[in-house]
């Protein structure tokens, strides 16, 4: 116990920076850690509002008391999701590996600490998703103060599953690609592989809903508990126990929690030691023999850098292949379903008589960009870059060269679908190849734009870079964020507008295009 | 060759940094550049490399100022630091074509150069395998040859000597030699006080930021003194 407490607190000190941000004498560093907080401020504030609306309209609707089980089932299935990115990573992290392992420390304390890293941050996650829910639950219902106990208990188990389960398929991804000579590789196919099974697995649970009987349908607090029930079982226990501020029934709950979390990590650690060193071990022949040589110009040289920097890194491909993945995948459902698979009732219509699609299909596309992280992930070998004659220009423009080559096939197919699903007439065939690219291109170099400003170059893990850093929020959002407003604007202009609107902001976002990359570039 | 003019680079909260360095590097020119630990060596050298601004002073290779043409300047030099951070994810091949494509060595050269330093160093057949499978010993020699392959008119080298065995740094020590006879300079920073004193003709100590001795070696160790007694001397004392 002592040592899962010495090893916990090693973990958690630098947890969100604090650490640094309290030891540092920089200013610079406290300054970026100030941002990283406003950063993440906004981000809370939006998620408070969000989920203050939508429980607000339920007791509006009365179905105030599926609040609970609805947020944890929501908060869950986040932390899940993006565990699974994760969790591999941070548990077979090799950062210290060495140093630890010669230390007299069981491994379970190495597994529990990390894993304990990952409850800590994902809690922060939880009680934001929970909190706001409550309080709109306890202000307009006026429950017990038994209510208020159970939900604070409650909020404290709600990441334990999920990220227990996260760091099962973490470790079962990481114990497959250790075995492998591509482990990087394999992590990715099989992360990607995941990741889609999840939201496939999600969409399709909440589809169901179809085969429920009409006498459940008047009864819509029974439907959304139905639904969440075939999602998530252990959210509708902790529901009912915040709900009736049930004591007996969140101490159940604790006792099941706690007990699939410590299965898993004794799982996990009895494999920790051959995962590690399965992973860690590298493939040398010793065989080369030395072959005719290619010269290639400076832009390709480093393009097949970026390239092969991007494909060496698996947290990296995960993050931020999956939305042009999904985009792709999301025009060929449209294409064979049609668009009432996906969208129902005004909606539909909206998407098909205004021309959406572009803008969607955009948003999808730039949920994250590679160049947002780009410059961070150079990290310890920025040194090179830096000391060889290379102009700032030929280093951008590899980094953006590479964001659009790997966006280019996803693109040319999505496009490719997208008019085979909408049949638009040749101006609005413009706009769906036009609308898309000028968005992509400007999120390209807004991503990179932001990383210069926001760099972290000392980073521990990649995964701190790609998921938590203050330009991966920032920057790689930046298309997917004006997406969503251009479509906001389109439905609220009156129709005859729209291609001006079209038009003009494809002018605005390729002349900010330009400034952006000039400034970049000096 | 290379040109320090009253360098001078604080680091912004902390008392660590350079002050007023003047140095002159002709070509022919082995020049060691000692001192403690965190003494300013390393600021210096990047500074020179071009990696990290300074605060006042000027820097000029061969007559060009490295604020205003860094990348004139640039193609000039090759840089080694103290700790060789590669690129993990490409092999040692790979890593020596990217150099050299962005240097813009012809196909030949480069295979010619890269056998010839492969070989002497002994990891020829070391460079199909990734970098993130070399020793510490390996990634130096590799971040050598990634050096010598444009072949470079001034060598900048933080700590050339550290994680290499015996054998390589007889050769490295002899390509130094090779270069200097043929008209070009190297600076180079060491802890390795014999090193120093048999292998470079000029010297430079640096303490806590200031430089207290340089010049020839002939000039700052005496007859009958060792650079070693002199360095102990300076660095407790002050100015030499």
């Amino acid at each position: 116990m002592g040592n899962i407490k010495t090893m916990a607190k090693l973990e958690l000190c630098n947890l969100y920076e604090l650490n640094r941000f309290r030891f540092a004498r920089e200013k610079k560093i406290k300054k970026k850690a100030l941002f990283l907080m406003i950063g993440w401020l906004i981000v809370l504030a939006m998620m408070f509002f969000y989920i203050g609306v939508l429980s607000y309209a339920f007791i509006q609707i009365g179905i105030g008391d599926v609040i609970p089980s609805y947020l944890t089932a929501l908060a869950s299935l986040i932390i899940f999701f993006f565990g699974v990115l994760k969790a591999g990573n941070i548990i077979f992290r090799k950062n210290g590996y060495d140093i630890l392992c010669s230390l007299p420390v069981p491994q379970s304390a190495i597994v529990i600490s990390r894993f304990l890293r990952l409850y800590a941050e994902e809690l922060g996650f939880a009680a934001a998703a929970m909190a706001p829910g409550l309080i709109v639950y306890g202000w307009m219902l006026r429950p017990g103060v038994s209510f208020y106990l159970v939900s604070i208990l409650g909020i404290l188990l709600i990441p334990l599953i999920p990220m227990a389960l996260a760091v099962l398929i973490g470790a079962l991804i990481t114990a497959v690609s250790s075995r492998t000579k591509h482990k990087s590789l394999a992590a990715t196919v099989l992360s990607i592989i995941a990741v889609l099974a999840i939201t496939a697995g999600s969409f399709l649970f909440s589809s169901m809903g179809n085969s429920l009987t009409p006498e459940m349908l008047t009864e819509l607090s029974l439907l959304v508990t139905g639904l969440l029930r075939r999602i998530y079982p252990p959210s509708i226990w902790m529901g009912t126990a915040i709900v009736r501020g049930d004591l007996f029934q969140w101490a159940l709950c604790a006792g099941v929690f706690l007990a699939v979390s410590a299965l898993i990590l004794l799982l996990v650690s009895a494999r920790f030691h051959w995962i590690c060193q399965n992973l860690y071990g590298t493939f040398a022949k010793h065989n080369y023999r030395l072959e005719k040589l290619r010269r290639h110009s400076v832009i390709s040289a480093l393009c097949q850098r970026e390239f092969k920097r991007y494909f060496s890194s698996s947290v990296y491909v995960t993050n931020t292949i999956v939305g042009p993945l999904m985009g792709t995948a999301l025009c060929a459902v449209i294409l064979f379903t049609g668009t009432g698979a996906m969208l129902t009732g005004p909606l539909a219509s909206v998407f098909d008589s205004y021309g959406l699609a572009p803008f969607a299909l955009a948003g999808i596309f730039c949920t994250m960009t590679t160049t947002a992280t780009s410059i961070s992930l150079e990290g310890k070998n920025w040194w090179i870059v830096k000391s060889l004659p290379l102009s700032a220009k030929s280093i951008m423009n590899a980094k953006i060269l590479m964001n659009l080559l790997l966006m280019l096939p996803f693109y040319l197919v999505s496009e490719v679908l997208l008019i085979l699903a909408f049949k638009p007439g040749i101006p609005d065939i413009l706009w769906f190849f036009l609308i898309p690219a000028v968005i992509i291109l400007f999120s390209c170099v807004y991503g990179l734009a932001v990383n210069l400003h926001f760099p972290v170059m000392d980073w521990e893990n990649e995964a701190s870079v790609v998921k938590q850093s203050l330009s991966a929020t920032l920057g790689g959002m930046g298309g997917f964020i004006l997406s969503i407003l251009c479509i906001v604007a389109i439905v609220f202009l009156p129709r005859e507008y729209v291609w001006v609107f079209k038009f003009g902001i494809c002018i605005l976002l390729t002349g900010a295009t330009g400034i952006l990359y000039r400034n970049i570039c000096k | 060759m290379l040109t320090i003019q009253n360098l001078t680079k604080h680091y912004k909260g902390s008392n660590k940094g350079v002050t007023d360095i003047s140095l002159h590097i002709c070509p022919g020119d082995i020049y060691g550049f000692i001192g403690h630990n965190g003494a300013g060596k390393t600021t210096t050298l990047k500074c020179v490399a071009g990696i990290q601004d300074f605060d006042s002073g000027q820097i000029r290779i061969n007559g060009t100022d490295i604020r205003e043409h860094p990348l004139e300047c640039k193609r000039s030099f090759a840089y080694i630091p103290d700790n060789p951070d590669l690129y993990e994810y490409l092999t040692g091949i790979q890593y020596l074509n990217f150099i050299a494509d962005v240097f813009g060595v012809a196909a030949k050269e480069r295979e010619e150069r890269i056998k010839q330093y492969g070989d002497a160093f002994e990891i020829t057949s070391s460079l199909g395998d990734l970098i993130s499978s070399y020793s510490h010993g390996m990634k130096q020699k590799l971040a050598i040859i990634s050096a010598l392959v444009h072949r470079p008119k001034l060598l900048l080298l933080d700590e050339p000597f550290v994680g290499l065995d015996p054998k390589a740094s007889v050769i490295l020590k002899e390509i130094m030699r090779n270069i200097c006879a043929e008209g070009g300079a190297i600076f180079f920073s060491t802890h390795v006080l014999d090193v120093a004193e048999k292998l470079c003709d000029k010297v430079a100590i640096i303490k806590d930021g200031v430089l207290v001795a340089s010049g020839d070696m002939e000039q700052i160790v005496q007859p009958g003194q060792s650079l070693e007694s002199i360095f102990m001397e300076v660095v407790s004392d002050g100015k030499h």
